[in-house]
């Protein structure tokens, strides 16, 4: 019964207009930047290497398919969170709003497993949105710019990764990329328990992301203490593959936390939505 | 009549200083002027602190005067200065001055400090010492000054090309001062203040660029289009 439910709701995501918004907002984004790229990345990749270039001379091909993907993840994964919130913030006070959650709790499926089934929609199309972006970053970029060494600019300097060396970091960044969406995706469906509207969950999921990221960049030391467990301190942890060595202790306290995010977000969910009283 | 003696007697040493200088030096560079063109596989390990690269295999190509190109398929770092660039300096004659600067030991091998003063006001080049073995004709050291780049030290080892004065090892020495990391691209919110101040620590650093170069092709003719021509790697 979980698995026929999930299918339909997975069913009602698709046929809302606005699951395509994302789909299509992505890939316009991605053809600018890659159309931007391609007409002037030079003078944006020598802003990175300009202060090495009085001494230093980069030879190769450093504009290549493997940086420009690195490039779109670093800015898209700030605004990814929008197109994730704009679909998952409404499957359930989506259904108050329009009065058909009283239907469904009516049907032969627990209210656990009601939502349970939502946020195994709302994973699927936060996958397909990660595979999508996947997809035009990396395979599109590749195919017009070509492959090669990554130069990846952290704070402590430059790494030169090898070409071969690459598409496993890729591979287990976009993974992260997406438990990190996916808390994104399970943030708003938590909210979505609480509102009776589409538009409260999806604007609060993005004023939560909003503060937390300010909270994270600010240099104070009073908000020392919980910053390593804000979720929007690990959205940027798939980046951490591309350091050399790999942290991967760091990595592993960023998917626990994450995963830990989800638990308690969906218990949470799963809680309210058990107690509400549905009269809509 | 003693201050003239001592005035011709400084008067003579310099020139004669200057001489030798000039004879050392013009010898090295018609050495030099012996390789029209050469390729040659490199592999470049670069070790500064600041930058994370694992040793790059290239082929590298000279033409006189001054064309140049790497060919790499991955990404290499070379020095911007102190590869070929001394040695194109050099065969303008007109336009330095050398001084000589007395013997030096290097690693066992007596040889003799030039220093190459630019003539022309508008010179890249501010100043350039070489030690030079003159029993070899080869530039084992060198010390440039330039107004780009600041002072980069490179140390010469020779092989089987020392015939031609091409060396199969240089050592550059880099410094890491001057780098600067944009903040904006930079900005990682997973660093700790340990990393940071670890960061940091290198920036006092200097870095070595160490080039092996081997299967020399020498004078085989390599055509000015080849220099033009976008690495397509």
């Amino acid at each position: 019964m979980l698995l026929k439910n999930t299918y339909n709701e997975f069913i009602k995501i698709l046929a809302k207009p606005r699951s395509y918004l994302g789909i299509g907002a992505l890939t316009l984004l991605i053809g600018i930047i890659l159309f931007a790229m391609k007409a002037d990345g030079s003078s944006f990749i020598s802003f990175v290497t300009a202060s090495f270039e009085q001494t230093l001379s980069f030879n190769g091909n450093i504009l290549n398919g493997n940086l420009i993907a690195f490039i779109i993840l670093q800015m898209l994964i700030v605004h990814i969170p929008l197109l994730v919130a704009l679909v998952t913030g409404d499957l359930i006070s989506g259904e108050a709003a329009m009065g058909t959650v009283r239907m469904l709790a009516t049907k032969p499926i627990s209210r656990t497993n009601i939502v349970l089934s939502k946020f195994i929609a709302g994973a699927v199309y936060t996958l397909i949105l990660t595979i999508w972006l996947g997809f035009l970053a990396l395979i599109v970029a590749k195919w017009i710019f070509g492959t090669g060494d990554l130069i990846v600019l952290n704070s402590d300097g430059l790494v030169i990764l090898k070409s071969e060396d690459i598409l496993w970091r890729y591979g287990l960044s976009f993974l992260v990329a997406f438990l990190a969406l996916l808390t994104i995706s399970t943030l708003s469906i938590c909210l979505s328990a609480f509102a009776e509207n589409s538009i409260g969950p999806i604007v609060s999921t993005m004023a939560i992301i909003i503060l937390f990221t300010i909270i994270g960049s600010l240099d104070v030391s009073v908000f020392d203490n919980i910053k390593p467990y804000l979720f929007t301190t690990h959205m940027a942890s798939w980046r951490s593959f591309f350091e050399d060595p790999v942290p991967w202790g760091r990595i592993q306290e960023s998917i626990i936390i994450l995963l830990v995010h989800n638990v308690l977000l969906v218990s949470i969910a799963i809680y309210k939505f058990n107690k509400k009283d549905i009269t809509s | 009549m003693k201050k003239f003696s001592l005035f011709l007697f400084i008067l003579v040493s310099i020139t004669g200083f200057s001489q030798d200088a000039d004879a050392i030096l013009s010898r090295v560079v018609s050495k030099i002027n012996t390789v029209k063109d050469y390729s040659v596989d490199a592999n470049i390990k670069a070790d500064i602190p600041l930058i994370k690269i694992l040793p790059v295999k290239a082929s590298i190509y000279f033409k006189q005067k001054d064309k140049f190109k790497v060919v790499s398929k991955g990404i290499a770092i070379l020095p911007k200065q102190g590869f070929t660039d001394v040695n194109s300096f050099l065969m303008k004659k007109s336009s330095y001055m050398a001084v000589d600067g007395g013997v030096k030991t290097i690693d066992n091998v007596k040889t003799n400090l030039i220093t190459v003063i630019p003539t022309g006001e508008n010179s890249e080049f501010v100043l350039a010492k070489l030690w030079i073995d003159s029993k070899n004709d080869l530039i084992l050291k060198s010390q440039i000054t330039t107004r780009s780049s600041g002072t980069v030290t490179v140390d010469y080892s020779y092989g089987a090309e020392a015939e031609y004065g091409l060396p199969n090892q240089l050592i550059f020495d880099v410094d890491v001062k001057k780098f600067k990391l944009p903040k904006s691209v930079a900005a990682d919110l997973n660093k700790t203040e340990k990393d940071k101040q670890k960061s940091k620590k290198n920036k006092d650093q200097k870095g070595t660029i160490t080039i092996k170069l081997s299967n020399y092709k020498i004078n085989k003719g390599i055509s000015d289009e080849f220099f033009k021509e976008k690495d397509k790697n």
